[in-house]
């Protein structure tokens, strides 16, 4: 059975939360580019 | 065949006595369940609220079908019947399917991958949590003044726009599921790339696995498209823009292709799941590894691409440029490849195998029957000449119901009668399975097949009266209906029975075919598992030894 550190696990955890991050904008970023895209538009 | 096997070897046993040593539950009921960041719970309160959402989308079913079941106003007034429509659809699908699978992959992911939870848990509570207030305020609806959102689940406007102040209840609503869904998906993403065992390399983990990690890239790239598109309709009604609103200069067109970009790849966010759990039905129960796994990946995730630039298949009816119809028809058409590619793969993998026919696998084969069937139909309506004719026919209804219905609905009952003795250490009644399988499986038949005839016939649809010609096959259907809806109550009781009175305990390893880090673990798993990273190696890799 292979043991990961505590090292290991943070830094896992903290590639997770950057994932999360990075997802949550890019669909942020979707949602405000619509909306913006239809009030320049209209 | 049930195995009879505990345990696996020392490393897997000891694997499950240590986890054991760590089992402390939350005491309390709301510590456990309302508090809850165990994957385990919170998957078994997004089954339990998609079971609930299930039946009372069902039951909404059921007025429509009564309504339906001879010509002439029966039951409802029109602009109920217009509300059970549209509230069906946004239940079914936004309350029971998509929460189902989230349930599945809180369940089974972190179980796959090695993984001891999902990677934000807290987030994951967050997630689950605010899909009952949504769909609390969805309901609400119902009981106002202006009733319920009756435009249809694509809530196109101008009509939706007609509605009343209830409209803004149901945006609201939407824009709430919406958000649930996006965490969810992040964190499926997080936790599938960076909480996988060490050794578990993304072509070593399970159909299942992989299926969902494509779905959640869908969901994040088109729930919030669904947001901006519903943003915009809740502005132009109450508070005077012209989004959509052709008399202020809109273009109501506009929010068609906005919409279906996001409702086409909606389509595959609940069939891309349902593919992978048949990918781990078929080979348990046929005793041989997935034919062509890496070709079952890459055709998901062509899939998952194509599903982005075939939206306006939807609407042939609006009027476009002759090139616009014919792009959208040839590349409607080559979803049929890869899917082709899948349908092949699984009945490769049952050609020669030591098949055994329980109720997963009942379930699993009547996907792939009926799935392709609902394909088909497809393909019909893909052909833009053939569809100027079946458009808002209930040649439709047909086929997306063969897709949803005996496709993902059957795959998420063949995963639960699969995984449910893992997660409760107990078997299920497997007559009582296989009754449940065979009256759904010619009920549903019967409740859809005949709407072919009745779209090809012309008859719209959403409509609460039609004319005489097409009452046969209505009454067949609604016949079909009812048998159908009530035949699911027999699996609410297999799960009962299961949970509550069944002796019979399940072992680890519950299927003799069964492959992958699920099995090494205890039926039921301890409440906290993989807390030390199990090994990899062909034993534990689901699909170890493909056939290439």
């Amino acid at each position: 059975m292979e043991k990961v550190g505590r090292d290991e696990i943070a830094a896992r955890r903290s590639r997770a939360v950057r994932t999360a991050w990075v997802l949550g904008a890019v669909a942020a970023l979707i949602f405000i580019t619509f909306i913006l895209s239809g009030v320049l538009k209209s | 065949m049930m195995s009879i096997e505990h345990t696996h070897g020392h490393d897997h046993e000891s694997h499950a006595a240590h986890d054991d040593h760590h089992d402390h539950k939350p005491t309390g009921f709301l510590n456990r369940w309302l508090f809850t960041t165990n994957h385990k719970d919170i998957g078994t309160l997004y089954l339990v609220f998609a079971l609930l959402m299930f039946f009372t989308g069902g039951a909404m079913a059921m007025v429509i079908r009564a309504e339906l079941f001879m010509p002439g106003l029966q039951l409802v007034e029109p602009d109920f019947f217009n509300q059970m429509t549209t509230m069906h659809a946004l239940i079914m699908v936004f309350g029971a399917v998509m929460p189902a699978w989230v349930g599945f992959a809180n369940w089974m992911i972190p179980m796959m991958i090695g993984a001891p939870d999902m990677a934000l848990p807290r987030m994951n509570n967050w997630s689950f949590w605010i899909l009952p207030f949504a769909f609390a305020m969805l309901l609400s609806t119902l009981l106002m003044d202006s009733g319920g959102p009756a435009a249809g689940w694509t809530l196109y406007p101008p009509l939706s726009l007609q509605g009343g102040q209830s409209f803004a209840f149901v945006v609201f609503a939407v824009h709430m599921m919406g958000i649930s869904s996006i965490m969810g998906s992040i964190n499926v993403i997080a936790t599938i790339l960076n909480m996988r065992a060490p050794g578990m390399s993304l072509l070593k983990m399970p159909l299942f696995v992989w299926t969902w990690l494509i779905t959640a890239f869908l969901l994040i790239a088109v729930m919030p498209v669904l947001a901006g598109a519903v943003t915009m309709l809740l502005t132009d009604h109450f508070f005077g823009t012209s989004f959509f609103n052709a008399a202020g200069g809109g273009d109501p067109v506009m929010f068609q292709h906005i919409f279906w970009f996001f409702g086409h790849p909606e389509v595959y966010i609940m069939i891309l799941p349902a593919f992978g759990v048949v990918s781990e039905i078929i080979p348990t129960f046929a005793r041989k590894p997935l034919f062509g796994y890496t070709a079952m990946v890459y055709a998901t995730a062509s899939i998952a691409f194509l599903s982005f630039i075939v939206w306006a298949h939807h609407m042939f009816t609006v009027g476009m440029p002759l090139t616009g119809e014919l792009y959208f028809m040839y590349a409607t058409m080559l979803i049929a490849v890869p899917t082709g590619v899948k349908v092949f793969n699984w009945v490769s993998t049952m050609w020669q195998g030591s098949m055994t026919f329980e109720t997963p696998m009942l379930f699993a084969i009547g996907f792939v029957v009926l799935f392709t069937i609902g394909g088909l139909s497809g393909l019909m309506l893909a052909i833009t000449a053939a569809d100027l004719q079946y458009h808002d026919t209930y040649f439709v209804v047909a086929h997306f119901h063969y897709v949803l219905v005996p496709g993902s609905v059957f795959a998420l009952m063949a995963g639960a009668y699969y995984w449910l003795p893992k997660w409760t250490g107990h078997m299920y009644s497997e007559k009582w399975g296989k009754i449940h399988f065979w009256i759904s499986a010619i009920s549903v038949n019967i409740l859809f097949f005949p709407q072919h005839y009745l779209g090809l016939a012309g008859m719209p649809r959403r409509i609460p009266d039609y004319s005489t010609q097409f009452a046969d096959f209505n009454m067949i259907s609604s016949i079909g209906g009812f048998i159908f809806g009530a035949s699911q109550l027999i699996f609410v009781g297999v799960i009962l029975h299961c949970v509550y009175k069944s002796r019979e305990a399940a072992s680890g390893r519950v299927w003799e075919g069964a492959r992958g880090l699920e099995w090494i673990l205890s039926s039921p798993p301890p409440y906290h598992s993989f807390n030390t990273p199990p090994v990899i190696d062909a034993t534990t890799v689901a699909h170890a030894g493909e056939a290439h």
